[in-house]
């Protein structure tokens, strides 16, 4: 699992074209955190920097051929997967100490600069930041890895765009129709799907315990339980008769 | 070594299905090198697929060494070559094999040797390796593909076009590394359409044509396709024929005056030449060929 880790990182990290993309996004992100005055939400809100590194995790290798290559090594499927999964969260944590870096790096420069008011970055607030990007990275990367299992190039994205308007939809409509019953049910299906957790709190440790930290965990277990299984099934041809 | 018994695999649904394999059986012993030939469509992907354990047979089974293909113990003694290397092209050569070196359980301490040995074994050496694979040839790229495939020596090979888009020196190259793995004494299953290749390092040639096996032909021992012709002067002919009836070859006048006859091997070939020196025939040519154009052709006798 070790080497999948190893050759996540090295594909992201090693691609000029996304290393830049990546270094924009790093600086765009510390520049916002840098002047907010709630760094700690700016750094959990880096929505488009985890879309590029986890999309496509799986499927981009079934496509290109690489992926039957390394499974015709002695590898269990679910290494490789998990493999995967833990680089995204590799690379991503890469990504974040990197912003955090540029964050306190500008928070110093741009007050001089620009005559700003300095107020410092607590440390304790970019960690948090930082784990709650993390956490919340968690689970997306579950759900991208679920998608890219069976579906193809960077589908997976947009199964993850269509699965959270379904999820927003459905209880709104339910509610016009008149279906109190099809309303509860979208709106249990949302908070178990996708649970919003305050990690602020949870990081501080108020509501660690809570209902939404407990739905959050189940929704990461089950993405990738899922994501195993179909991947475990799923035949690969590598070409064309 | 390995047993494919009544395998069918069929792609697509509903109204849109394509039958690919239509029951095939086949089975390739320890230690031979067995080539699958037959035009676009036949199959061969199919099977190998089958053979590599990523795809599963609808109905039938694929057994390598009595476990199924996906087994790690098998994937342990694998060694597979796609027909195009799609790997990460930002990878340089080094980093490519250094990665495949520790999938297939080297010792991480023996990589850079490993790396170097096996990529100078096919003719990739010093700066070339420290290259994106992105900057590779085709050539280069299934050199390199090569490479990565005879890591650890694997007792079980698949090759798929492993010569393909390689310029002549780059065909002996992958040529001399399957007959090397050959003599190791590896099962190879190699899929090509470059028949001289095929011709000259199977054992064995499988004709697939729409998903079926349509002939298995020997390329050596008793049972062989194999056939010799001698080019002697064309007044020597009769002294030829005579020479070689005294050994026991029945050879046949061709209309160009060229002498044929069945083969084993190529010491058989030698045989017959030697004869003819010590007859003082002078020998213009001499040649073994299994025609696998001539099946291919007709089908693989379909």
């Amino acid at each position: 699992m070790i080497e999948m880790v190893r050759r996540f990182l090295r594909q992201r990290f090693g691609s000029p074209a996304m290393a830049t993309a990546l270094g924009v996004l790093a600086l765009l992100t510390a520049i916002q955190a840098a002047v907010s005055p709630d760094a700690e939400r700016a750094l959990a809100t880096g929505f488009l920097s985890i879309v590029l590194i986890a999309a496509g995790s799986v499927s981009r290798d079934a496509s290109s051929g690489a992926l039957q290559m390394i499974l015709a090594r002695p590898i269990r499927r679910t290494s490789y997967l998990f493999g995967r999964y833990v680089g995204i969260l590799a690379a991503y944590g890469a990504f974040l100490v990197g912003t955090c870096g540029l964050t306190v790096m500008l928070a110093t420069v741009l007050p001089r600069t620009f005559g700003m008011a300095s107020g410092g970055i607590p440390a304790a607030a970019l960690a948090r930041g930082m784990a709650a990007a993390l956490l919340n990275a968690s689970l997306f990367a579950s759900i991208l890895l679920f998608f890219s299992t069976f579906l193809r190039g960077y589908a997976d994205v947009l199964g993850y765009i269509l699965l959270s308007i379904a999820l927003q939809v459905v209880p709104g409509l339910a509610r016009t129709l008149h279906k109190p019953w099809l309303a509860t049910a979208g709106d249990e299906l949302r908070h178990n799907v996708l649970p919003e957790v305050e990690w602020s709190e949870v990081l501080q440790g108020r509501h660690a315990l809570a209902e939404p930290t407990g739905q959050f965990v189940l929704a990461v277990v089950i993405f990738l339980t899922l994501a195993a299984l179909i991947f475990s099934r799923r035949e690969f041809s590598y070409g064309r008769d | 070594m390995i047993v494919v018994s009544e395998v069918s695999k069929t792609y697509g649904r509903f109204g849109r299905r394509a039958q690919a394999l239509a029951g095939i059986s086949l089975e390739v012993r320890r230690g031979e090198t067995v080539g699958l030939i037959g035009p676009n469509g036949a199959g061969k992907t199919t099977l190998l697929s089958c053979l590599l354990g990523f795809l599963r047979p609808d109905r039938g089974t694929v057994r390598v060494a009595g476990l199924p293909p996906d087994d790690l113990a098998i994937r342990a003694m694998t060694g597979y070559m796609p027909e195009r290397l799609g790997f990460d092209r930002d990878l340089t050569g080094a980093a490519f094999l250094s990665h495949h070196w520790r999938l297939a359980g080297g010792d991480p301490r023996e990589t850079a040797r490993e790396v170097a040995a096996a990529a100078a074994r096919v003719g990739l050496e010093g700066g070339v390796l420290l290259r994106r694979l992105a900057g590779y040839s085709r050539g280069m790229l299934q050199r390199i593909g090569v490479a990565q495939a005879m890591l650890r020596d694997p007792m079980l090979l698949f090759l798929d076009e492993p010569a393909s888009g390689t310029d002549p020196l780059g065909v002996a190259v992958v040529r001399d590394r399957i007959l090397e793995a050959k003599a190791r004494g590896a099962t190879i299953v190699l899929n090509s359409h470059q028949l001289p290749e095929v011709e000259r390092v199977c054992d064995r040639v499988v004709f697939l044509s729409g998903g079926r096996v349509t002939q298995s032909q020997a390329l050596r021992g008793p049972a062989s396709a194999r056939r010799a012709s001698i080019r002697v002067p064309a007044d020597r002919v009769a002294a030829a024929s005579a020479a070689l009836s005294r050994e026991g070859v029945a050879a046949q006048t061709m209309p160009d005056g060229t002498l044929a006859f069945p083969i084993a091997g190529e010491e058989d070939l030698a045989r017959a030449v030697k004869a003819l020196a010590l007859a003082d025939v002078p020998v213009l040519d001499a040649r073994s060929t299994a025609d696998l154009e001539d099946m291919f052709r007709a089908g693989g006798g379909a």
